[in-house]
């Protein structure tokens, strides 16, 4: 079953009254488990649809299916509640909270979800922290981390929720090549070991080297869609 | 809930010199608010204070239509059975003395100076109970009834150039109605000099035995007015005592009339109000200093945390939460400041109301001010109560919460993925 389904997306931008249509009727399916690129040129609607799937943005026409279930028509209050239950988030700039530590950064989404008692999340944020190799780091603010580290901290608060869905935006395009790999291993052998679905941005080439299927975009239409082994 | 409040309270140290900042303006501007309100209170306390232990005491009682021609000091408007008055009034619950008194119109002569002055006839073994004036006493001694001597107060004293043992004219006047005009002249010797702490009693009044009255001005007997102390200065207490002695006095004789203190002292009270209404807009702009320094922070605060925003969203936060977020933060700015500027505020109005705050450098003006408006000397004391830091405390931090929800709001409504792309 498919954990995203698009139908027919479209999406256009007014900007100081000039209209950009930025998606022309996008369909696609994304398998839970899958570890998908979304590939294509600046400007070429990757964003958008991951703004989309991750409903921080609505579609201007067609249907969007998570798990099964339409999101359009859905309240910002609803679609905070898939935000917070359903998807994960990592960003090409981390996006940490500068004041917290990584453990508390880690813990943040735990605590918005209340599901669970302080020991549990002591110990799920060490696990997942342990996972992402920052066992010994738990404690460093943001500023006292590396840009790969940070990434590691943003990867393990995506998880810590176990998301059915992974949405990363660009995750190594603020990252040398040398930890963007490291990042790009990290998030494949995660996917493995969890069977969390990753969908991903990017145009850079080692990236969708890593990925199984990249689906190509161009002017906002899909160009190619290329399951890699 | 907790994690919100965790990340309030450590979201406002993040810019430490701008925190330091918003925590200067409000609690600076509390503190000065605490100070303003605790002197001003304790002005009218000394004011109240002085005005019933040097002029009014509680109650006084004259005959009718006396009340209305007082500042005339009309001498055949007199009560005449005053000692039944006396032991009618002293029968009543909280009266703790009563005292009969004459006051008349008095001008000193020393040599070729004359000054005007007010004269009080008073019983030497009771008013050491109504009023302060034995007590004040800053040289010679207290009266004695068949005296021929009188004190005078400080000012007035310095004002001709008496001591205690010089002798002087007083030209006591008996009636001024109509158009006749008649006085008496004694010459007295001054007794004792008193500082009573109301400049305008020690700059104008001398004070004689009541035998002096009653030869010079041809009282015999007769008194303008019947002065009652209380056991407590309670608005019910004073009001109770007011309607029972007018009660007994309605039996007695139905051409008498009963004023509280606050009937004397009523140009008092009404300025006293119009500096409060003053003060509340003293206050309230003051408020919206402090809170313009919060408002201005919380913005400052979203336009630097945009993107801190747009992932917060993302991760689920809904608007509520966010907009509790900012809020929080407001009140945390809030209550710092208000709790700094009550310790420091507070701290000041204690050493204000033990050691006073001089206005001497005022001069002139505070004589002025002194004599016309509030019945203190030039030493302003502070009053301050727990009450006023408590209200300053809350209101600072409700206010402060208030001016917080602006920029929460405003952080509310970004767009997640506009938030997102901000620079």
């Amino acid at each position: 079953m498919s954990i995203v389904k698009l139908e027919n997306i479209e999406k256009t931008y007014n900007t100081n009254g000039i209209e950009f249509k930025a998606l022309w009727g996008v369909s696609m399916e994304v398998a839970q488990g899958e570890f998908l690129s979304i590939a294509g040129p600046s400007g070429s609607g990757k964003t958008t649809i991951l703004n989309i799937v991750g409903c921080l943005d609505k579609a201007d026409g067609g249907s969007y299916y998570l798990d099964g279930k339409d999101v359009g028509g859905k309240s910002s209050g609803q679609l905070a509640d898939i935000r917070r239950y359903q998807l994960g988030f990592i960003f090409q700039t981390f996006n940490l909270i500068p004041i917290l530590s990584a453990f508390e950064n880690v813990e943040f989404p735990l605590t918005l979800k209340h599901e669970l008692k302080p020991a549990q999340r002591k110990e799920k944020v060490e696990r997942i922290l342990c996972d992402v190799g920052l066992q010994d780091f738990m404690q460093r603010k943001p500023s006292q981390m590396s840009g790969g580290q940070q990434q590691r901290v943003a990867i393990a608060r995506a998880l810590v929720k176990d998301p059915q869905l992974i949405l990363a935006d660009e995750p190594t395009a603020n990252l040398d090549s040398k930890t963007g790999k490291e990042v790009l291993e990290l998030m494949m052998q995660l996917n493995e070991k969890t069977g969390a679905t990753f969908l991903f941005s990017t145009h850079d080439q080692m990236v969708m080297d890593c990925a199984r299927r990249i689906i190509y975009l161009k002017d906002g239409r899909i160009e190619s869609d290329e399951t890699r082994r | 809930m907790w994690t919100l409040v965790k990340l309030a309270f450590r979201n406002i140290f993040r810019f430490k010199r701008r925190t330091f900042i918003t925590f200067s303006a409000v609690s600076v501007g509390l503190a000065l608010l605490v100070i303003s309100i605790t002197l001003m209170n304790g002005v009218d306390k000394q004011s109240i204070s002085n005005i019933i232990n040097c002029r009014t005491s509680h109650i006084k009682i004259f005959k009718q239509g006396y009340f209305d021609k007082r500042d005339e000091l009309p001498m055949s408007l007199t009560i005449a059975d005053a000692d039944a008055v006396k032991k009618l009034v002293k029968s009543i619950p909280n009266v703790t003395g009563v005292e009969s008194r004459v006051l008349f119109g008095a001008s000193l002569i020393k040599g070729t100076d004359e000054l005007p002055c007010l004269g009080v006839a008073l019983e030497p073994a009771v008013d050491p109970s109504m009023f302060n004036t034995k007590q004040s006493l800053v040289e010679g001694e207290w009266l004695t009834e068949g005296d021929e001597k009188m004190l005078i107060g400080r000012n007035l004293a310095r004002d001709i150039g008496l001591k205690v043992g010089d002798q002087v004219t007083v030209r006591m006047i008996s009636s001024t109605e109509g158009e006749s005009f008649s006085w008496n002249a004694v010459d007295l010797v001054i007794k004792g000099i008193f500082d009573s702490g109301d400049p305008t009693v020690d700059s104008s009044r001398v004070m004689v035995p009541m035998g002096i009255a009653d030869d010079g001005l041809g009282m015999e007997g007769q008194v303008t007015e019947v002065v009652v102390r209380l056991n407590s200065e309670e608005d019910e207490v004073v009001q109770a005592a007011q309607a029972a002695i007018t009660k007994v006095l309605t039996g007695h004789d139905e051409t008498l009339e009963v004023h509280t203190w606050k009937d004397l002292a009523g140009m008092f009270l009404m300025i006293s109000e119009m500096k409060t209404n003053r003060q509340a807009m003293i206050i309230m702009i003051m408020l919206l200093i402090a809170s313009l320094g919060i408002i201005n922070t919380m913005l400052m605060a979203v336009l630097e945390r945009t993107r801190e925003i747009g992932m917060m969203s993302a991760m689920g936060m809904k608007s509520s939460e966010i907009t509790l977020l900012f809020v929080l933060e407001g009140g945390f700015i809030g209550m710092i400041g208000s709790f700094l500027g009550c310790l420091l505020g507070g701290l000041t109005a204690w050493y204000l109301e033990v050691y006073g705050w001089s206005m001497s450098f005022m001069g002139e003006t505070m004589q002025k001010i002194s004599q016309s408006i509030y019945p203190v000397k030039d030493v302003f004391y502070a009053d301050l109560t727990p009450g006023i830091l408590i209200i300053t405390f809350v209101f600072g931090t409700l206010v402060a919460i208030l001016a917080g929800l602006y920029p929460a709001r405003k952080a509310a409504k970004l767009n997640p993925v506009d938030a997102l792309r901000h620079i």
